[in-house]
């Protein structure tokens, strides 16, 4: 681990070093442990550290960038140097006002020294475990594991200081037998919150039920998503929608409907980088503490999250939302929770006719940003619903439909949350399930 | 040339590797874009680190760590030769490697101008340029360039010690209009592993008008309509369908489900080559590093394999895989040399080069003229596909009606839908080399963690009989 002193002493080091008129430096550590088994054994398995120094500097309102994983006197005082250079070769961006102030951060210890302690040896050992009731049951475990430790120190030339330390472990399995296969995973600070044995067997669960995959004709079809289904949905509001730059471009249906019924009056999202349900961290990519937005609230367009930038170009203070890498604009929503109802997974089923159950999704996308179009395929176990009832397991289905006519037409909601990210792994949101109306699947596959 | 690192590798031997590489990769990237009067990104970034990789008793273990000097990577040796261990408690067979040559070589990549030669002021003009002949109409106009240079080192237990020079040059447009009820956008992108004569040749102010005419014509277009029809794919639009229907499936390791977790398997499982109608007989794919400038050129994979061609479907046929040393052997074969790694600090996987679909004899004009009903479609919009590669929904920035074998109406949020073998074997013209050209793709993403890697993807405009086209609206 990089530690606290260590970091600040970079980052002091660098901000000396500038001769702009503004200058903001970041240091990002990560240490990242994963293995992966296929075929009920080992075929990946890797131990990364990574570094980075990034410097912005900001001279008459025009600002460059420059990154270095060297943090040797020389690779530090060129980066400094250069992101001076390019600043000062651009053109004043006439939306910028200034880095954002020193402001007091809460302060937590998002490390789990047992999440980064965790050895090799331990990791094949609990991968193990899930391909130990793989073999007894007959079919073939794949999965991922991992833990990581993450460091981001941020120092600005207002003085701004910021140092916190996270840590994160997944653990995930799909089982297959024969043409089907079944998902589970879990997400977690702490490594030891992990339970291999209850992944295993809710996947294993999932790939054994139901067997002989039907054809489902596409169409209309009241829908059960688990919470890993709907972290796909909602990553398109997060990533198209709930940033302010979206918004300001008008390339986000939030643009013109601030204030308006947009979503279904069910249907409460917003975001708590505070909130330790989720990975929680104190600050942003510039230091600015975390703040609580409320994005959608019982279905009313109610806020979009702001870095610095964003904010100055409406005169507001940032949200604490301004994500790494640089140069990288915008705002995005790290940390959403949506709002629990009242109803169990299993309610759901029995309170639909016909319908049906999806695990998960597989490589979603938007073709139509403005009216949040989406389309994917669902895998790892999708269900018939009938009278109630799973009563069969069906070939994986495409949907295409509109993210804003579904969730008008959420007609139940889960009553727990679970962290989970989407596919993409954009997002890590506190989710629950849902039940969708009328939700438009407009193709199948053959397995 | 010796290897510089015979001591570190003789350290992994003596901990029980039988296997060991070191690949020490440096990197500098220059990103400079534009967003109306403002600049959007000017980044420099300079990256340099060390990547092991051991194999104990078949067993694999990588790890890595940042940094130009090579003091201390002991530690690395070890910690790789730890995880391998760890691989080793739940190994069923163990893993073993086709034979290749040990080659000592250098290859640099071919480059008429340096772009990091070019001064960040001409850069930037230029941009500035194909930002204002976007024109006042378009809301959001943004234009970037990139430069990359890569030195790269690999040295094997085996004796290999390989040095490569690589230059890359990309540039991408964009101009989104909107009228209050809806936005539309259109875009060009294109990357190679070439010099600055790559950006200039693209005529990026010329192609900012192009896409700042279309996007503003999309804002009257009617919507497409969904039905059945023929589909003719413009070359950026083929290149993609390849990538995704063709590069991905072809990949071994996924094959053998490697990526089951998260990029998914594949339909084109093991007995399926050498006997299965992948397409129609129009259809032959390659996969070919060794096309000069191709954004997936190089002259050694990440194992020490050296480029080559490799046909995968031969006039409709399912014929290859891309292998790597690894996969290859177990059909007792050599590797087609496709073992990528993203920088320094990831494992290297299969991954694509250039795949790409070989030129037809047709003109697009002949093509248009051959078509009664369909549309024309171009501009990856978006792409999604099952875990398997097999159902596909592909959108699209603009379309345009065909109707007796003429262009018309403009058709805005195009997409279409299909099975990957019906689509191929549905292919009855694909245009010729006049039209063909390499199309570079800067962000094919596979692995866990996710790894982004340059590839490069040789197409022309082609038709698809009978199509699901609509889909969604």
């Amino acid at each position: 681990m990089m530690g606290q002193s260590f970091a600040q002493e970079v980052i002091e080091r660098a901000l000396s070093l500038s001769r702009a008129q503004e200058t903001q430096v970041n240091l990002t550590m990560q240490k990242l442990e994963l293995t992966r088994f296929n075929a009920n054994a080992i075929h990946q398995n890797l131990s990364r550290h990574q570094v980075e120094l990034t410097v912005k500097a900001v001279d008459g309102g025009r600002l460059g960038t420059a990154a270095t994983n060297l943090l040797d006197p020389g690779s530090v005082q060129e980066a400094v140097a250069k992101a001076l250079v390019f600043a000062r070769l651009s053109p004043p961006d006439p939306h910028y006002k200034a880095l954002p102030a020193p402001e007091p951060l809460p302060v937590f210890d998002g490390y789990a020294p047992g999440t980064g302690g965790f050895t090799p040896a331990e990791r094949a050992d609990w991968c193990g475990v899930i391909i130990d009731q793989a073999v007894k049951a007959g079919v073939e475990s794949a999965g991922t594991f991992s833990t990581e430790t993450n460091e981001l120190a941020v120092g600005n030339s207002r003085g701004t200081r910021a140092y916190h330390r996270g840590s994160q472990a997944f653990l995930r399995t799909i089982m297959t037998a024969g043409d089907q296969t079944g998902y589970a995973d879990q997400l977690s600070r702490e490594v030891s919150d992990l339970r291999p044995e209850a992944i295993g067997q809710e996947a294993l669960a999932k790939a054994l039920t139901k067997p002989g995959a039907i054809a489902l004709v596409p169409g209309e079809y009241d829908t059960v998503f688990h919470e890993y289904a709907v972290a796909d949905l909602v990553r398109f509001f997060g990533y198209l929608a709930f940033g302010a730059l979206a918004r300001q471009e008008g390339r986000s249906f939030m643009a013109h409907r601030m204030g308006e019924q947009v979503l279904g009056d069910n249907v409460t999202i917003w975001d708590d980088g505070l909130n330790g349900a989720g990975l929680a961290t104190p600050f942003d990519w510039e230091g600015v503490p975390k703040r609580k937005v409320m994005l959608i609230n019982r279905g009313t367009a109610s806020g979009v999250v702001y870095d610095a930038y964003t904010a100055g170009r409406e005169d507001k203070k940032s949200t604490g939302h301004a994500t790494g890498g640089g140069y990288w604009r915008g705002g995005m929503p790290g940390h959403m929770f949506m709002a629990t109802g009242n109803t169990t997974l299993e309610e759901m089923i029995r309170n639909t006719r016909r319908g049906v159950l999806v695990t998960r999704f597989h490589y979603t996308h938007c073709p139509e940003p403005m009216r949040l179009v989406a389309t994917g395929t669902t895998r790892d176990g999708t269900f018939l619903i009938q009278d109630g009832e799973v009563v069969a397991r069906t070939r994986n289905l495409r949907f295409t439909q509109s993210l804003l006519e579904a969730f008008n037409r959420i007609e139940s909601i889960g009553n727990t949350a679970r962290l989970t990210r989407d596919w993409w792994s954009t997002f890590c949101s506190v989710l629950p399930a849902l039940k969708i109306n009328g939700f438009t699947f407009t193709g199948s596959s053959t397995f | 040339m010796g290897s510089p690192w015979e001591k570190l590798l003789a350290l992994a031997r003596r901990r029980g590797a039988g296997y060991a590489d070191i690949r020490l990769v440096k990197t500098k990237t220059e990103s400079v874009a534009l967003k109306n009067d403002a600049v959007d990104t000017l980044t420099a970034r300079t990256d340099a680190g060390y990547g092991v990789r051991v194999l104990y008793h078949g067993a694999w273990g990588f790890a890595s760590r940042p940094g130009a000097d090579a003091e201390g990577l002991e530690e690395v040796v070890e910690r790789a030769v730890g995880v391998a261990r760890a691989s080793a408690r739940r190994q069923r067979e163990p893993a073993e490697l086709a034979p290749v040559p040990p080659a000592v070589d250098h290859y640099r990549s071919p480059v008429v101008h340096d772009p990091f030669d070019v001064k960040l002021e001409d850069r930037m003009e230029l941009l500035r340029e194909a930002v204002t002949a976007m024109g006042a109409e378009v809301s959001v106009a943004r234009a970037g360039m990139s430069i990359f240079r890569t030195e790269k080192t690999f040295a094997s237990s085996e004796g290999a010690y390989i040095t490569q020079d690589l230059i890359e040059s990309g540039a991408s447009l964009s101009a989104l209009c909107r009228d209050g009820r809806e936005v539309q956008t259109r875009s060009f992108g294109d990357y190679a592993t070439r010099g600055y004569e790559f950006i200039q040749e693209l005529d990026l102010p010329h192609k900012a008008r192009a896409v700042a005419w279309e996007a503003r014509a999309l804002l009257e277009a009617s919507s497409c309509p969904a039905g059945v029809t023929d589909l003719i794919c413009g070359g950026s639009m083929v290149a993609l369908q390849v990538h995704e229907s063709c590069g991905h499936p072809v990949e071994l390791d996924r094959v053998l489900g490697s990526e089951a977790t998260f990029a998914g398997t594949s339909f084109l499982t093991l007995e399926k080559r050498g006997n299965f109608q992948y397409g129609s007989e129009a259809v032959t794919l390659t996969a070919d590093a060794t096309i000069p400038g191709g954004f997936g050129s190089f002259g050694y994979d990440d194992e020490g394999v050296p480029a080559q061609r490799t046909t995968l479907v031969d006039c409709g046929k399912f014929a290859n895989y891309l292998t790597s040393r690894e996969t290859a052997g177990r059909f007792g074969q050599e590797s087609n040399g496709t073992m990528r790694a993203v920088g320094w600090q990831n494992l290297p996987l299969i991954r694509m080069t250039n795949i790409n679909l070989e030129p037809g004899d047709w003109t697009p004009e002949e093509i248009i003229a051959d078509t009664k009903r369909g549309i024309f479609v171009e501009g990856p919009k978006s792409w999604s596909l099952d875990d398997k590669r097999l159902n596909f929904h592909f959108g699209q920035e603009v379309a345009y009606e065909v109707v007796d074998g003429s262009l018309g109406r403009m058709l805005k949020d195009p997409a279409y839908t299909g099975m990957t073998p019906e689509f191929w074997n549905a292919c009855d013209a694909v245009a010729g080399p006049r039209y063909w050209r390499v199309h570079g793709l800067p962000g094919c993403a596979k692995g866990e963690p996710v790894q982004s890697i340059h590839v490069g993807h040789g197409a022309a405009p082609a038709r698809f009989r009978q199509v699901k086209v609509g889909v969604g609206q």
